[in-house]
């Protein structure tokens, strides 16, 4: 029996690539199109920018999100919702979506059959083939797309409301949809600093066999690193078949984030100063982004992390506890119980790489590491069995860097605090605001090429 | 799980305490990186911190954080005036609640950052 572990296949099959990177090309779907419609971004009740749908639009197109090609129809958007599985049976967590006002859409005039133009910073960027038009409650399908503590007991422990950032996009969303399938036709140009950092799935895993990595395992990230995720990291990486993961891919989501996360710029530049400064081997160490508007879904978001990663091509995922959570909406643990042995009321009464039509990304499933004053070091929970544990907690070190204390390097690595310290001088605060978000907003993270049309 | 807010001590508050008999309370962290007094909260204290601050939320330790930089100002302040970790503290807190919300409006938008070489 072989114990090597070999990259696995895109989820569905095969990468999906709907990017014209051919500028007569596009023109020339560009010029076929029925309408034209100015994207624009998804508002709280404050006016706030919750979500851009250009991120999505972004991730379907460059493959991130195969097998998803577009915007839902009516019965996929049922399926999801009911089962977490596309039409075509492949397990998909989140209802993805292309949302328009009765004003816009009464001003459009489309039908199904019309060739939408959608424009980005007012530039030809991508079309939408329109295949079906619906309407959706957007409160209902925000509340269906995470869950309640009385349909998903195994792992939802409150009802979800206005606190929850993503049940806010959705509770956000515009109640017309158009459903089809997406194409980039004015291929976007990543601008400073993200465009470093820009690895889509099939380049990944170009850079991957570049590398020589066989097995990547990935780390999940919203935040700047701290030490606790620097160890988690390190030690997860271990993992492997017979011996530690070749790569450790770090794919930090970029797009809305709620406030008091912190700014996206930060995040990646963090990442990257872990290697830059020799904490993890930058040889074995690569700082990459998805563009994704966070729902803070806790295991459905790990589900889908699970499928961009194993698009990018890794073999393995790290999960903590807590795996992209805000608040106690769900059970602390609900990503390891999805992985580790699936939650029926979502559709899965079995871990969710042992189902069909499943993933084939590897969970390895992390606790959690402390400061043991005792052992005198960072301990891992499984290990340490001494009373005091002064524990990693982000919110914590948050309060520390408000505050103006230098952390000391055993919570923040000196040149890592530094990143964060440039980001809030350009900013005027060292977290996400909503005047952060607004100015965000207006640049994104692309700037598209003058396409005249 | 107890509830309680951490409160970073730095040389300038140390100072501030000096004599008060509160030394003793202070938490060594992180191998004695960091100093902190561990302030304890009962339900209904910690549940009305939770709805006056719509930032603030309980972290895994169970300590309530994300409140604005100026409500952590203000229980030092507390701690310094009555000279203990006690109800009286959180009881002095929110009589200067106000006060409390009118700084953390203005730093919501703005907090100078440190001056360090980046």
């Amino acid at each position: 029996m072989s114990i090597r572990i070999e990259r696995p296949e895109p989820h569905g099959g095969r990468l999906i690539e709907r990017v014209v990177t051919d500028s007569a090309a596009g023109k020339k779907l560009a010029k076929s199109a029925a309408a034209v419609f100015d994207i624009k971004p998804t508002v709280d009740e404050k006016g706030v920018p919750v979500r851009n749908v250009y991120r999505e639009i972004m991730s379907v197109c460059y493959g991130f999100f195969s097998p998803v090609e577009g915007s839902m129809k009516e019965a996929e958007l049922e399926r999801v919702l009911k089962e977490r599985r596309l039409l075509n049976e492949w397990i998909f967590p989140y209802p993805i979506l292309f949302d328009v006002s009765e004003e816009d859409h009464k001003k459009l005039g489309v039908t199904s059959g019309d060739r939408l133009l959608l424009r980005l910073k007012g530039k030809p960027f991508a079309i939408l083939d329109i295949e079906e038009i619906y309407r959706i409650n957007p409160e209902e399908v925000a509340t269906r797309t995470f869950g309640t503590p009385e349909n998903n007991p195994e792992v939802v422990k409150e009802p979800f409301d206005k606190k929850h950032p993503g049940w806010v996009i959705y509770k956000s969303m515009n109640p017309v949809i158009y459903a089809g399938k997406y194409k980039i036709i004015n291929e976007p140009k990543l601008i400073p600093p993200f465009d470093r950092f820009w690895y889509p799935p099939k380049k990944c895993r170009e850079e991957f066999d570049r590398r020589g990595w066989r097995t990547v395992i990935n780390h999940q990230t919203r935040n700047v690193p701290h030490v606790g995720h620097e160890h988690l990291m390190k030690n997860a990486a271990y993992t492997g078949d017979s011996e530690p993961c070749h790569g450790i891919l770090v794919n930090a989501v970029i797009g809305v984030k709620r406030k008091g996360d912190y700014p996206d710029e930060a995040i990646v530049e963090g990442h990257e100063a872990v290697n830059l400064y020799g904490y993890i081997k930058p040889e074995r160490h690569l700082v990459t982004i998805l563009l994704w508007d966070m729902r803070y879904g806790n295991p459905l978001e790990s589900l889908l992390h699970g499928i961009v990663r194993q698009n990018m091509g890794c073999t393995h995922h790290m999960f903590g506890r807590d795996h992209a959570a805000v608040g106690e909406y769900y059970d602390m643990y609900a990503t390891q119980i999805l992985w580790g042995k699936g939650v029926p009321s979502f559709g899965f009464d079995k871990p969710v790489n042992e189902v069909p039509y499943g993933l084939k990304i590897r969970p390895q499933n992390m606790a959690e590491f402390w400061y043991c004053p005792k052992c005198g070091e960072i301990a891992y929970s499984g290990n340490c069995n001494h009373k005091e544990r002064q524990k990693f907690s982000g919110s914590f070190i948050r309060g520390m860097v408000s505050e103006g204390v230098f952390p000391p390097p055993v919570i923040f690595r000196p040149e890592v605090y530094k990143v964060a310290v440039k980001w809030w001088k350009v900013y005027g605060y060292p977290f996400v605001t909503p005047k952060y978000l607004m100015e965000r907003e207006k640049e994104l993270e692309v700037d598209l090429p003058d396409m005249d049309v | 799980m107890a509830k309680y807010i951490v409160v970073l001590l730095d040389e300038g508050r140390l100072k501030k305490l000096e004599g008060s008999g509160l030394e003793k309370k202070v938490e060594k962290l992180f191998g004695g990186a960091l100093n902190a007094f561990n302030v304890e909260l009962s339900d209904e204290d910690a549940q009305r911190i939770l709805d006056e601050f719509a930032t603030a939320r309980v972290d895994s330790r169970g300590a309530i954080t994300d409140v604005p930089v100026a409500f952590n100002r203000v229980v030092f302040e507390e701690i310094a005036k009555t000279k203990s970790l006690g109800s009286e503290v959180m009881q002095g807190v929110f009589a200067r609640l106000a006060e409390i919300k009118e700084m953390a409006a203005k730093e919501s938008e703005y907090l100078p950052p440190p001056d360090i070489e980046v």
